[in-house]
């Protein structure tokens, strides 16, 4: 008898694998990357290199170490370090993001059981970690400002001369600057190395919603949000323009990045169209709170990560109508 | 705008055999065939080992039971009868016929020779059954009980010729070569199910076959053409009943409950022969297809033929290939044996290559959730029945899959999401079956 394998159908599977997948989203994070390396120098470049390299080395160690399948070239530690960079401003001093990645990768994602498990977005949770170095963290420079790419440290001295405040502190203030929104949406304004290009952000989105990796929901229900309740502030508070007040908010921080690349993480937001747009709703109107009453002057991370908490209500809430109506309910009526 | 319906994949179609003509394999020196080969009762063997049989002969029948005659499809001696383990796991008896190479018919074959409009509503349930006839999607019911069902409940004929699964061709082979048969065999099932309207429903992956088939009717009143998108599982008749008409079968009803039946074209073709020929289902139409199949081919085979027989007529097997499939890829059975036989049940044999093996993670991407034709959330059922958490599947309605597969085909993570929800409705029905 000649026997065969057996297996349980379907016994065709598509090419897109999880590495496919996080390659898409590291092509989609590349034009935001060459614009930074453009604005700020090549030391955003060196940055992003160290919080990839230590992501992956990281996780690739802490597998071996506990004897689980290593899963370190699967490319999600790759776009977790990344976005970690892409959260600190050029002047971070080279440990920082080695640092962040540490406890991105080991403290959020794999003691929480690795990919798919961890509960809130590693990148943000390394953000908002790293945020206790405060004044490194809020140390932005303006653009075309030289800083040498490899030196460990950029000098307190030469933060403190060029230190300027991002145009997000200066809105908290209630001052506009006309001229700036344009330079905004293509980037030539101070702030973390990932987010000043609205227009590269926009060239990534426009990239994976072509190749289907995330849905619009999320990201525009997030700015939606945000744009309706700032115009709505703007105009209730008497602002000259709240039109313009509005484009500022949208324009400023890192509202793109986190709406287009944190706030679609699959592992930390819901599995349903209207979960997903309820999840971008509370992303919105939690930025637009804590930027307008809170102390600090960007709520994105913040929002994201509490958003991040109540994706197992979200999906309970929104559970998708069974084809044929809910047999349950059906037995019960009958 | 195609007529479609929410959910499903699209998918490499893999339809390479769309230009290979049905061609009738050589016969084999033996054929073994099985006494079920439907859903019901067990035939019971109307032969004794020696005896000499024709084709076209019943050999099997259980006229007590809901059931369906089986015929001899070679001519030659009955060798022996024994007991072989089907895929599904239970005995079932077989009757090993030796080929004298005759090809004798069996006398007892007759034409129908009356005006389809004298013969009794009756009278055709009764020559389908004696034919043999069974669904040939997969499910094999009975189609003579199909239609006594169907009369005074259903008012439209579904064909279906959607062929959704990758890689079949041959119900697109068949509407290009004998259109015919598919739109003279649907209008005996009109006239024994007295149903005055019929619709051919196909994909617009084969329009060239829907253009066939919508020039040989002659009144498009009463049998139609319709064309749906091409997508994955459009042929599941939930999905097509509901592109038709919006109404989205509950579970446990039937299409019957909300107005319509469904047929095979294969079945319309047998049923058109055995009223000109007077010969019953004793040849299956399949594809032989896959990477690992040396040459590919649409094929005539007697039910019984062993697939090796089929194989070695198709140029045998590459040296890579891991899995014999038979029935499409997305929800064919894989054999563990070349020895299993082709039944009337049999659409295809596939050889396919090793799936590249990783470790299986769920990402929480979303896209089964999306594929999911019956809006389930697949991902979680896999996770709870993977830990056994039989009570929270039950809670999320894992009944309610019909494990089209379309959630683990798209799984970029390659979780085996099927293989679990199967895991655990088998748990909850023995669960069930205990409170009984």
């Amino acid at each position: 008898m000649n026997l065969l394998k057996v297996s349980s159908s379907p016994h065709i599977r598509q090419r897109d694998t999880t590495r496919s997948i996080m390659t898409d989203v590291v092509i989609a994070l590349c034009p935001a990357l060459f614009w930074s390396i453009y604005v700020f120098g090549w030391r955003s470049l060196t940055l992003t290199i160290l919080a990839v390299g230590s992501a992956v080395g990281f996780e690739y160690l802490f597998q071996y170490i506990t004897k689980r399948t290593i899963t370190a070239g699967d490319m999600s530690a790759v776009v977790t370090g990344m976005l970690i960079a892409f959260n600190m401003p050029v002047t971070a001093p080279l440990w920082l993001p080695v640092i962040g990645s540490a406890f991105a990768i080991i403290i959020v994602k794999q003691l929480f059981g690795g990919i798919g498990k961890n509960i809130v977005n590693p990148a943000l949770a390394a953000r908002v970690f790293l945020l206790s170095w405060s004044n490194i963290m809020m140390a932005f420079v303006q653009p075309m400002t030289s800083i040498s790419p490899i030196s460990v440290t950029v000098s307190s001295e030469t933060i403190d001369v060029i230190s300027t405040a991002t145009p997000l502190a200066t809105l908290k203030t209630g001052m506009l600057d006309q001229s700036l929104l344009l330079e905004k949406f293509y980037g030539f304004i101070p702030g973390c190395i990932g987010e000043i290009s609205v227009l590269m952000l926009l060239l990534g989105f426009i990239y994976l919603l072509i190749r289907k990796v995330i849905t619009p929901h999320i990201t525009m229900s997030f700015i939606l949000t945000l744009a309706g309740f700032t115009f709505l502030y703007g105009y209730l508070t008497g602002n000259a323009s709240p039109f313009e007040y509005m484009l500022h908010h949208l324009l400023s921080g890192g509202l793109f990045l986190g709406a287009i690349f944190m706030a679609t993480d699959y592992t930390t937001s819901p599995f349903s169209p209207s979960g997903k747009i309820i999840f971008g709703i509370g992303c919105g109107l939690l930025t637009a709170l804590i930027r307008i009453f809170g102390g600090y002057p960007e709520g994105v991370s913040f929002a994201i990560l509490i958003m991040n908490s109540f994706i197992w209500y979200l999906d309970k809430w929104t559970r998708p109508r069974v084809f044929g109506g809910n047999p349950e309910k059906a037995e019960k009526k009958g | 705008m195609r007529r479609t319906f929410l959910g499903g994949v699209h998918m490499n179609e893999h339809k390479n055999t769309a230009k290979s003509p049905i061609e009738t394999i050589t016969p084999p020196e033996y054929v073994a065939i099985p006494m079920q080969q439907h859903i019901g009762a067990p035939c019971k063997p109307l032969v004794n080992i020696g005896d000499t049989v024709l084709i076209g002969q019943k050999i099997g029948d259980n006229p007590t039971a809901l059931s369906c005659p089986i015929h001899s499809s070679i001519s030659g001696t009955v060798e022996r009868m024994e007991k072989r383990l089907t895929t599904n796991g239970s005995f079932v008896e077989y009757i090993v016929i030796k080929n004298d190479y005759k090809g004798a018919v069996s006398s007892e074959l007759a034409p129908h020779t009356i005006l389809l409009g004298d013969t009794s509503s009756e009278k055709i349930i009764q020559k389908v059954r004696e034919a043999g006839v069974v669904g040939m999607g997969g499910a094999s019911f009975p189609t003579y009980a199909k239609i006594q069902s169907a009369i005074g409940k259903a008012s439209v004929i579904i064909i279906n010729c959607a062929e959704c699964e990758p890689y079949l061709t041959i119900n697109h082979r068949l509407m290009l070569e004998h259109p015919e048969e598919i739109i003279n065999g649907t209008k005996i099932l009109m006239r024994a199910a007295k149903i005055k309207k019929a619709i051919i429903a196909i994909e617009d992956n084969k329009l060239d076959a829907a253009e066939k088939i919508a020039d040989n009717i002659t009144d498009h009143s009463l049998i139609d053409v319709e064309v749906f998108k091409t997508k994955y599982p459009q042929g599941d008749e939930r999905q097509l009943i509901y592109a038709l008409s919006g109404i989205e079968l509950k579970q446990g009803q039937l299409p019957a409950d909300v107005g319509f039946v469904i047929f095979n074209a294969e079945s319309c073709a047998v049923i058109y022969n055995a009223f000109t020929t007077g010969m019953p289902l004793v040849s299956k139409l399949i594809t032989v297809d896959g990477e690992c199949m040396k040459s590919p081919k649409n094929l005539s085979v007697p039910i019984g033929i062993s697939f090796k027989d089929i194989i070695d007529f198709c140029g045998g097997l590459t040296h890579n290939c891991d899995r014999i499939i038979t029935g499409g890829p997305m929800m064919g059975v894989a054999q563990w044996d070349l020895n299993s036989v082709a039944i009337k049940a049999t659409g295809a044999i596939l050889a396919l290559p090793a799936l590249t093996e990783t470790e299986p993670h769920c990402i929480r991407c979303g896209r089964c959730v999306r594929a999911c034709q019956m809006h389930l959330l697949p991902a979680l059922l896999a996770q709870y029945a993977s830990i056994n958490d039989f009570d929270m599947c039950k809670e999320l309605n894992i009944m309610s899959c019909v494990e089209c597969g379309c959630c683990t085909y798209i799984c970029p993570g390659k979780v085996p999401i099927v293989q679990h929800i199967r895991n655990a409705k088998q748990e909850l029905r023995a669960r069930q079956a205990l409170k009984k």
